[in-house]
């Protein structure tokens, strides 16, 4: 380390220069993107269920869903509904917690990586998922005959909004308990959160015509209003489109991402601090 | 020559598991360190420590001046790491794992895949480079994070039990691939190891751990060398009458030979004393002077077994069968929290509670 000492013939410098935030989250998206395109085994349940759950409730009330809830078109009522459901059905923090207890994400750690892309290279990869689901239950609707409201582009794109946000909120759940945990179990099972946050809604019929417990379950729950604001970007389905119904649904889904990556953050340097 | 690597009273501690408890060491640049021990012996905890994975309940570490918690980062750029439990993810190619892992270093372009083309020759893996991790068997795994820790050239190379479970040719290969870097980019190498031979071939400086102490430090030799004597066995014709031992003992006591125990055997004599490579051609000699026809002659050399021995009472392997051995809620923390098994082996149901375990450590 002194000047006097005969320079080593290595040289005094390793190969490594820093790569940058962006460069790295680029590198980490990109490995979880392909990991999620190779196991397409984990990416065809996440859309059958909701799937099967929208082509049940529109045969069960599509047909009475007119005369009893005052919805002309019961399939682009639930269709946000689908979308929503398909965006929570995302593997989350799954992969991060294989690698945690598999070990690679030690050697991800071992390098000069900043940590926080190690989480940003992940939730963009859920990201990625978000957005497949979205667009293809999006052209499923417009075949189905569901009209968006704004325009067919900016309704579906705002609804796509939408959905990133929710989707990327709610992965970032599962991140949190795998940064937290480290344990497989208890991450798969962050799923039973999504009963609550995704039943307690108008999923079946509109809010107007709740009463009670439930009425008041489903009005303190942030995603009724991403819901209601999905429904405002779609026309039929009894949520008229202005600017209030659109903007709580963004404020709702920003909130719930505050909360959900604020949980991520502290699980993510109780784990930066013990390695 | 400078420090590489310095350790001040580590400790580490996992709940009521003291897994180091203040190891000190020092690492010259471009030196092959061993850090030997038996398992669950504060091995990879230490390692981990060093190599900014872990943070020390107490003390002090650094790389090349470097301290491992306050400059973390700069370290992480300087030294490449192989861990015992080579966590590799199985859905990329080896390809995809070494280009992922030399753009975090900060590689691209032309520097890239040179480095990805030289590890992956170093190696031997450049046949299966390009299939998906999943299909390797455990010496490619380990072969492969050998390479991932040399993309960026390191400094300091860690390598957290490089050979067990390996096959002797993988074995081989591995310890060729070390003194070669050693060679080419005088790199350092902090080598742990449960093997004797292995440290014993490989390293200059030796450092035996046990129970998260060390409880002997040195070159090999020099370490041997503190257990004293070498063994030189001889076998002579007409042992009865007695005249060799007459002969050896009239050696001693002209100091042609040192002093050192003599052991009668069922052939001849077993003979303690210091060096015995150069002994044994007086004690030749002078056996040939009085007549005394020998046979079969051998020297050995006290192993690093016997050091251990002799540091802590114990042999190491039946040390580390003690280790493995009931009591199982403390070993199974601790060897958690030493990082040995990171319950890569198990499924969702154990991964769990492996998990949690580290979880709260």
């Amino acid at each position: 380390m002194t000047a006097a000492t005969a320079p080593a013939p290595a040289g005094e410098r390793t190969l490594a220069t820093p790569s940058g935030f962006a460069s790295d989250v680029l590198a980490l998206t990109t490995r979880s993107i392909r990991a999620l395109l190779r196991e397409p085994e984990s990416f065809i349940p996440a859309l059958a269920i909701p799937l099967f759950f929208f082509v049940v409730q529109i045969g069960a009330l599509g047909k009475i869903a007119g005369p009893a809830f005052g919805i002309k078109n019961y399939a682009a009522f639930q269709l946000p509904v689908a979308v929503l459901f398909a965006s929570a059905n995302t593997a989350g923090g799954n992969s991060l917690v294989l690698d945690i207890d598999g070990g690679y994400w030690d050697k991800l750690s071992l390098t000069p990586v900043r940590r926080p892309a190690m989480v940003i290279g992940t939730l963009l990869g859920e990201m990625f998922s978000v957005v497949s689901y979205s667009v293809l239950l999006t052209l499923l609707g417009l075949a189905m005959g569901v009209r968006y409201a704004g325009g067919e582009l900016g309704g579906a794109l705002g609804l796509l909004a939408l959905t990133v946000l929710f989707g990327v909120g709610f992965a970032s759940v599962s991140v949190a308990v795998a940064l937290a945990t480290g344990s497989v179990r208890a991450t798969q099972t962050t799923f039973v959160i999504f009963f609550p946050l995704l039943f307690l809604t108008p999923g079946t019929l509109p809010r107007s015509l709740m009463q009670g417990w439930f009425k008041a379950a489903v009005s303190v729950n942030p995603i009724t209003y991403v819901l209601e604001a999905g429904r405002a970007f779609i026309q039929e389905t009894g949520v008229a489109f202005n600017v209030a119904t659109v903007s709580k649904g963004f404020i709702a889904a920003l909130a719930f991402c505050a909360l959900t990556f604020s949980l991520t953050a502290l699980a993510f340097r109780r784990r930066a601090r013990m390695g | 020559m400078a420090t590489a690597i310095q350790a001040t009273k580590l400790v580490r501690r996992f709940e009521e598991v003291e897994a180091v408890r203040g190891v000190s060491l020092e690492v010259e640049e471009g030196e092959i360190f061993g850090f030997l021990g038996p398992n669950g012996a504060g091995k990879s905890t230490t390692v981990r420590m060093l190599t900014t994975l872990l943070e020390p309940t107490s003390g002090t570490g650094s790389v090349l001046g470097h301290d491992v918690v306050q400059e973390a980062a700069t370290v992480r750029g300087l030294i490449g790491v192989a861990l015992q439990e080579a966590g590799l993810d199985p859905k990329q190619t080896g390809r995809e794992l070494l280009t992922l892992q030399a753009r975090l270093y900060g590689l691209r372009g032309a520097v890239l895949a040179e480095q990805i083309h030289e590890v992956t020759e170093l190696v031997g893996l450049s046949d299966a480079i390009d299939r998906r991790i999943k299909g390797y068997s455990g010496g490619m795994k380990r072969r492969l994070d050998l390479a991932s820790a040399l993309l960026h050239r390191p400094r300091v190379l860690f390598l957290d039990e490089p050979t067990t479970g390996l096959d002797p040719t993988s074995r081989t290969l591995i310890w060729d691939r070390v003194r070669e870097l050693r060679q080419r980019y005088q790199t350092t190498v902090f080598l742990t190891t449960q093997y004797l031979e292995e440290a014993d071939q490989l390293a200059d400086q030796v450092a035996i751990i046990d129970r998260g102490q060390i409880v002997r430090q040195g070159t090999p030799a020099a370490l041997k060398a503190e257990v004293g004597a070498d063994v030189i066995d001889v076998a002579v014709d007409d042992r009865e009458c007695g005249a060799a031992r007459v002969t050896i003992l009239e050696m001693q006591e002209r100091g042609e030979l040192p002093a050192g125990e003599l052991r009668g055997t069922a052939s001849g004599y077993t003979l303690f004393v210091p060096d015995g490579p150069s002994n044994v051609a007086v004690l030749l000699r002078g056996l040939d002077r009085a007549g005394i026809t020998t046979g079969p002659i051998s020297v050995s050399r006290p192993t690093l077994d016997d050091v251990f021995l002799a540091a802590t009472g114990g042999r190491m392997a039946s040390r580390a069968a003690e280790e493995s051995s009931p009591d199982g809620g403390d070993q199974r923390r601790d060897r958690d929290g030493d990082g040995d098994r990171p319950g890569a082996t198990t499924g969702a149901g154990t991964g769990a509670g492996t998990g949690t375990g580290r979880g709260s450590a």
